[in-house]
């Protein structure tokens, strides 16, 4: 090596150096990284001791509880693996989500565990970067039946190709708010959209309360929203192959329609929601400013039972006959949502799985998964739990728990990610529109879909 | 004698693995349909030649409209910003450059919206600019300049609210940039002219100015690339679907990389947003006379 550096160096001597120094770069991690591929069994057949390292969701409304129950999985955890621990590293956006995916499954290095929400497994799936569940490893965490059935149509695109493990679930129902109905006379919950918009109209002064609240700025509710009239007029959002948007078609067009109007048209909600974001709509429903709140999640009880609300709201299913209609139209599911919750994954890459799987175990057990309810006020995901604890199934709990009886899964297609932004694009424009006039055409929001189809072909096609 | 190339190692290693290699994976890439599915194995993601260059960049391609939407927005945005705090920080430069009580703690105080967090900047502009309950309609609404639902995070306004809230930020730059060229001028440049009956105006057209144009020219195209690359402030203010006013070309890169995993979109969309940040780098370069051997 050290005569490189000797004689004359010429140009060409001197690209031959700098040749090898790049090579040397690229090859010696890779060596490196190839040594370190040991076993990760000890003699004994146990796994060998080590620190785990976990790449989850923030819980941003309750971290004192996360890092509550976080404390409570370590102990379990580390009694029954002595030795060995854990550590978590948290992310609080869809974008630090995605990030941290792809620059793991790029360099093929990161987290033991990565959690994902049920909408990004197909994505991580699509990377080719996780541990596809074998029978034998679905065994060592207590076996497939263990889960409520739903949650696991968001693991895998087919029942033998599941990698991801569900955790939490997080149903949508539809929430009112009890004394605004009474003040307005209302004595029934609304279960066609016609029948919602009336009593939204009743519940409505034009001024400091509203029938209902949007958020269509909001980086995912848009696309909830219109997958759920979509969903329930009989019509999709993509092709059956994945390979084809169908943003703008009628159904689309109808679904986006329909929910703009709520701005637009029907003025049951205020015209400064076009800034909105969930979080907003939470709080409005807070305040008591709105008295329903489609989609709801479980997230907002921990607001909302420490708000002038609390005690005056309650979880009931949601209209599921759309708007001007009397039945189902041909196609038509009665859903209420789809199968959403959160999932932890097997890196591929990890030199310690049967120790996760470990993990795994401890954090799907009844006692642990009844405190993602009790602590985080999340749905657990173990049947046994729902036995064991009987208030996961009454009071608003019952309600959230039909809700996930009546779940669709969203297609499990690696491009859904790009169509939720698309889709996003659309809608915050047109509702930018409405905030700032009052109203929009069928047209601009025809021609605003047709654009973002565009883009999302694009994409699909690349 | 043979040339000792080599003497230019020190610098040319660095400059090669940090400049150049990263600029020609990011055009390889561009060249590619690198996205989720070839990820885990991205060296072998398809070869896609210039598909996402016409995608975007030929009017008929179906990303045009998104390309253009955001390259007139960077170029709006950043020469907007850029014109506005022109005066604003020469202005305060030239104030505290005098002879002035608590002068010290002025200068200091001057920086503090420049040390100041973008991403906490753009919180706080975000609160700002809440229809109905922003400090931005009240006081619009108080001083009857306006509606109190004015919307200034869409629609037209929306590229108001990016452009004050970065010339708030990023005023102190050019101000620190001006502070610095003042400093170097001789007192006596102005004593001289003073003597001979310059008014104050005349001094700073005829000899400040010019004298500090050099710094400035530098300040202003180092600004433009600045707020041109600008990415957290756009984003915190509007997240990833923003209004088309304010869906400048980080923005959109990120969210074509990061949350629709369209890397090779993303990758040839830096690209073309290197070739126009060139244009006021190129600019100033040929003023600035740079290179020249005289």
């Amino acid at each position: 090596m050290a005569d490189i550096f000797q004689g004359k160096l010429t140009r060409r001597r001197f690209l031959e150096v700098a040749g090898m120094g790049a090579a040397a770069t690229v090859a010696v991690p890779g060596f490196l990284d190839a040594c370190a591929q040991s076993t990760t069994s000890s003699a004994t057949g146990s796994p060998k001791p080590a620190t785990l390292s976990l790449y989850v969701a923030k819980d941003t409304a309750r971290p004192q509880a996360q890092a509550q129950l976080f404390a409570m999985i370590k102990a379990k955890f580390e009694q029954e693996n002595p030795g060995s621990s854990f550590t978590y590293d948290t992310y609080a956006s869809a974008a630090e989500e995605t990030t941290k995916l792809e620059t793991s499954a790029a360099a093929q290095e990161g987290p033991d565990i990565f959690e994902f929400g049920s909408t990004l497994v197909p994505t991580a799936y699509a990377t080719g970067s996780f541990e596809v569940f074998t029978k034998d490893m679905w065994n060592h965490i207590g076996g497939k039946s263990i889960f409520f059935p739903p949650q696991l149509t968001m693991s895998g695109p087919s029942p033998d190709k599941l990698i991801a493990v569900p955790v939490s679930g997080n149903p949508w129902a539809m929430v009112h708010n009890k004394a605004m109905f009474q003040a307005a006379g209302i004595n029934q919950v609304p279960t066609t959209w016609s029948d919602f918009i009336a009593a939204a109209k009743e519940l409505t002064n034009g001024t400091d309360q509203w029938g209902t609240a949007m958020a269509p700025a909001d980086g995912f509710d848009p696309w909830h929203k219109i997958w759920l009239f979509v969903t329930q007029l009989g019509g999709n959002l993509m092709d059956s192959t994945g390979k084809k948007g169908l943003l703008d078609s009628d159904a689309s067009l109808e679904a986006c329609a329909f929910w703009l109007d709520w701005m637009a048209k029907y003025k049951i909600a205020a015209r400064q929601d076009a800034t909105f974001k969930g979080a907003d709509e939470v709080r409005a429903f807070a305040t008591g400013k709105i008295g329903f709140s489609v989609m709801a999640g479980p997230g907002g009880i921990g607001t909302w039972d420490n708000s002038p609300v609390a005690g005056q709201y309650e979880y009931t299913l949601g209209p599921t006959i759309p708007y001007g209609m009397s039945s189902l139209p041909s196609g038509g599911k009665a859903t209420q949502g789809f199968v959403s919750g959160q999932y932890y994954t097997l890196f591929k890459y990890s030199k310690n799985q049967e120790l996760a799987l470990n993990l795994l175990k401890v954090v799907v057990s009844p006692e642990i998964q009844y405190q993602y309810f009790n602590l985080r006020k999340q749905q657990p995901v173990v049947l046994e739990t729902f036995t064991k604890y009987p208030e996961l199934k009454q009071g608003n709990w019952a309600a959230l728990y039909d809700a996930a009886l009546k779940a669709y899964p969203t297609p499990f297609f690696p491009a859904w990610g790009p169509l939720e932004v698309e889709l996003g694009k659309a809608i915050n424009k047109i509702a930018g529109q409405i905030g700032i006039s009052g109203s929009y055409t069928m047209s601009d929001l025809k021609a605003a879909l047709t654009q973002v189809n565009q883009e999302l072909q694009a994409s699909l096609g690349a | 004698m043979p040339v000792p190339y080599w003497l230019l190692s020190p610098s040319v290693i660095p400059l090669v693995v940090i400049v150049f290699i990263p600029m020609a994976f990011a055009l390889y890439i561009s060249l590619t349909g690198l996205n989720q599915n070839t990820i885990g194995d991205w060296t072998h993601a398809p070869f896609v030649g210039l598909k996402h260059y016409l995608d975007g960049l030929d009017p008929r391609g179906p990303l045009a409209p998104s390309f253009y939407t955001s390259i007139k927005a960077s170029v709006v945005f950043s020469v907007m910003t850029t014109i506005l705090i022109l005066p604003i920080g020469v202005g305060a430069a030239l104030l505290l450059s005098g002879q002035l009580r608590g002068r010290t703690f002025m200068r200091a105080v001057m920086l503090l919206p420049y040390i100041i967090p973008t991403f906490v900047n753009g919180i706080l502009w975000r609160l700002v600019f809440m229809t109905n309950t922003g400090i931005a309609d009240q006081i619009m609404g108080a001083l009857h300049l306006g509606a109190r639902d004015t919307f200034w995070l869409i629609g037209p306004r929306s590229l108001w609210a990016l452009v004050l809230a970065d010339v708030w930020a990023s005023w102190p730059f050019i101000y620190l940039m001006a502070l610095a060229a003042l400093q170097t001028i001789p007192p006596d440049v102005h004593d001289a002219a003073r003597i001979d009956g310059a008014t104050p105006l005349r001094i700073f057209r005829l000899i400040t100015l010019p004298l500090i144009a050099p710094t400035l020219g530098l300040g202003i195209a180092l600004s433009t690339i600045n707020h041109f690359n600008n990415f957290a402030l756009p984003f915190v203010m509007f997240g990833p679907t923003p209004p088309d006013e304010v869906n400048v070309m980080p923005l959109n890169i990120y969210v074509n990389s990061f949350i629709t995993f369209n890397l090779g979109l993303g990758a040839a969309m830096s690209v073309v947003a290197l070739l126009i940040m060139l244009t006021p780098a190129v600019i100033y370069l040929r003023a600035a006379r740079v290179g020249d051997t005289d």
